[in-house]
């Protein structure tokens, strides 16, 4: 919470209090099976959600608890990712047929294709490893 | 605002109604052609191969408007707030997504280039396991490319992205939610509503403790601090519920969600985001430099007068219609800061 110093001893406590509310009223919130689906969620979390096209989007999520913790979680994604958004290709290999990957996909899945077996050739790129235990969610 | 089950309908053409703002705006569209179409030339010169039509282009483009723009705004739009709304789409990712989930195989190995790597630090960070991760991965892969066919033709999950956010975000948010339902197929099935509400319960019981009354609080007898209690909870909800939504959505990151000042602060930070677009609404500065950076001391300034205002809002529910003296407002709050070690206290009374 905001430190001592910057607050007076009222708004402190209407704080605490407010606090005790908010945490309450989330847990005690209902749910219901209308939610935000995953490309207006994304959107919003980025910001390319405007003024105009907000009220709806905002009034849900502070109705809906779900959809408020979905986009806290990928808030903190995003911030975690700032620095990897830039799309690097790797321009060394030759196209390779998109139905040989599903299909190595898929017998990984469902063991339908001993055969297929998907080697993807990006070593360099998984050596940067996400250390940060207490991010992981599940 | 379209939400999940009306999306699908649109994107897997099942008819829907459309509301009146859209119908109102539809003819808005049709001055559009030539900004689709330098969009569409741009992207078709940077991919050549991908094989999208300027029809279906156009199309998906019409979609985005109906569904973000036409649907969310209550204020009349104009030909050039559709024209500008056009131009800010992410057209080339959009166009990469409409030719993967045609199933084009040039499109298909840019995706794979460019983005897989992406999707596994992704998952990496989010999973608890290597194994976990890649199942993700492949499941997403499985999504993305669709094996449900709908009227002779495979659905891909990429045909719901709508090129309004950045494709890495959507992916993001696509990883996420397999994660989700990976952990929920692997706990017995519970759902992903209970799951979270177990999750908010958990964490409102956490820090639940029987109060301790010392000799003073004694005093007081126990059915005017009751009724203290109450009145001091209806105000706080009043004062809360008296806020724009605006600062009800900030309270509630900071507050529920446990987001970081920087981390609100990365939320807000593009000039576009409503958040800071309505708590800027009056600043000079912002007219002078709409690009200048969000810091965490300006999401804090921001909390401190939301504060400031629920105070003053529970003062005046107190003051008027609940009739307290100013020397029983501050029981109110002296009782309620001294319940603080007893959360239960306030749950209780809430579900009253």
């Amino acid at each position: 919470m905001i430190s001592k110093g910057q607050l007076n001893a009222e708004e402190i406590k209407i704080q605490g209090l407010l606090d005790r509310f908010l945490r309450v009223r989330s847990a005690n919130s209902n749910f219901n099976n209308n939610h935000l689906d995953e490309d207006s969620l994304a959107a919003f979390v980025e910001g390319k959600i405007n003024e105009k096209e907000s009220p709806n989007i905002i009034q849900h999520l502070v109705d809906c608890s779900f959809c408020l913790h979905v986009t806290g979680e990928l808030a903190k994604l995003h911030m975690a990712f700032e620095a990897d958004e830039v799309v690097v290709a790797n321009p060394s290999k030759e196209p390779m047929k998109f139905s040989e990957v599903l299909s190595g996909i898929m017998s990984k899945i469902f063991g339908t294709n001993d055969a297929a077996v998907f080697a993807h050739e990006e070593k360099e790129e998984e050596t940067e490893k996400e250390s940060d235990e207490d991010k992981k969610v599940f | 605002m379209i939400m999940l089950e009306e999306f699908t309908n649109l994107v897997y053409n099942i008819p829907i109604i459309m509301s009146p703002e859209v119908i109102q705006n539809e003819h808005l569209l049709e001055h559009c052609d030539e900004v689709i179409d330098e969009i569409y030339t741009r992207c078709s010169q940077n991919a050549p191969n991908f094989g999208v039509s300027l029809e279906w282009f156009r199309e998906s483009l019409h979609r985005t408007v109906r569904k973000y723009l036409f649907s969310g705004s209550t204020n009349p739009l104009t030909v050039s707030d559709v024209q500008n709304f056009l131009r800010e789409l992410q057209a080339d990712d959009l166009f990469l997504a409409l030719a993967c989930s045609s199933g084009s195989e040039r499109a298909w190995w840019e995706f794979d280039q460019n983005h897989r790597a992406y999707l596994e630090r992704v998952a990496r960070h989010l999973a608890s396991s290597e194994t976990n991760a890649q199942d993700v991965v492949d499941t997403v892969y499985v999504e993305l490319y669709g094996t449900r066919v709908i009227d002779g033709a495979r659905v891909s999950k990429f045909s719901t992205y709508s090129g309004r956010g950045s494709l890495r975000g959507w992916l993001r948010t696509v990883v996420w939610h397999s994660l989700v339902d990976l952990h929920r197929t692997s706990h017995d099935e519970v759902s992903l509503d209970e799951m979270t509400e177990n999750v908010g319960e958990g964490y409102a019981q956490a820090s639940f403790a029987e109060p301790s009354l010392d000799g003073e609080v004694e005093m007081i007898d126990q059915l005017t601090r009751d009724r203290y209690r109450k009145t001091t909870l209806n105000a706080i909800e009043n004062a809360f519920g008296d806020l724009d939504n605006h600062e009800k959505l900030l309270l509630l990151y900071y507050h529920v969600e446990n987001l970081k000042l920087r981390e609100i602060a990365k939320l807000v930070e593009v000039p576009t985001s409503p958040l800071r677009d309505w708590f800027q609404r009056k600043s000079a500065q912002r007219e002078s430099n709409p690009n200048m950076k969000i810091h965490e001391s300006t999401v804090m300034r921001w909390l401190e007068k939301t504060y400031g205002k629920v105070l003053k809002n529970f003062r005046a529910k107190l003051l008027t219609q609940n009739g307290l003296k100013e020397e029983e407002i501050e029981i109110c709050l002296e009782i309620a800061t001294q319940d603080l070690a007893s959360p239960n206290l306030y749950r209780k009374l809430i579900t009253t």
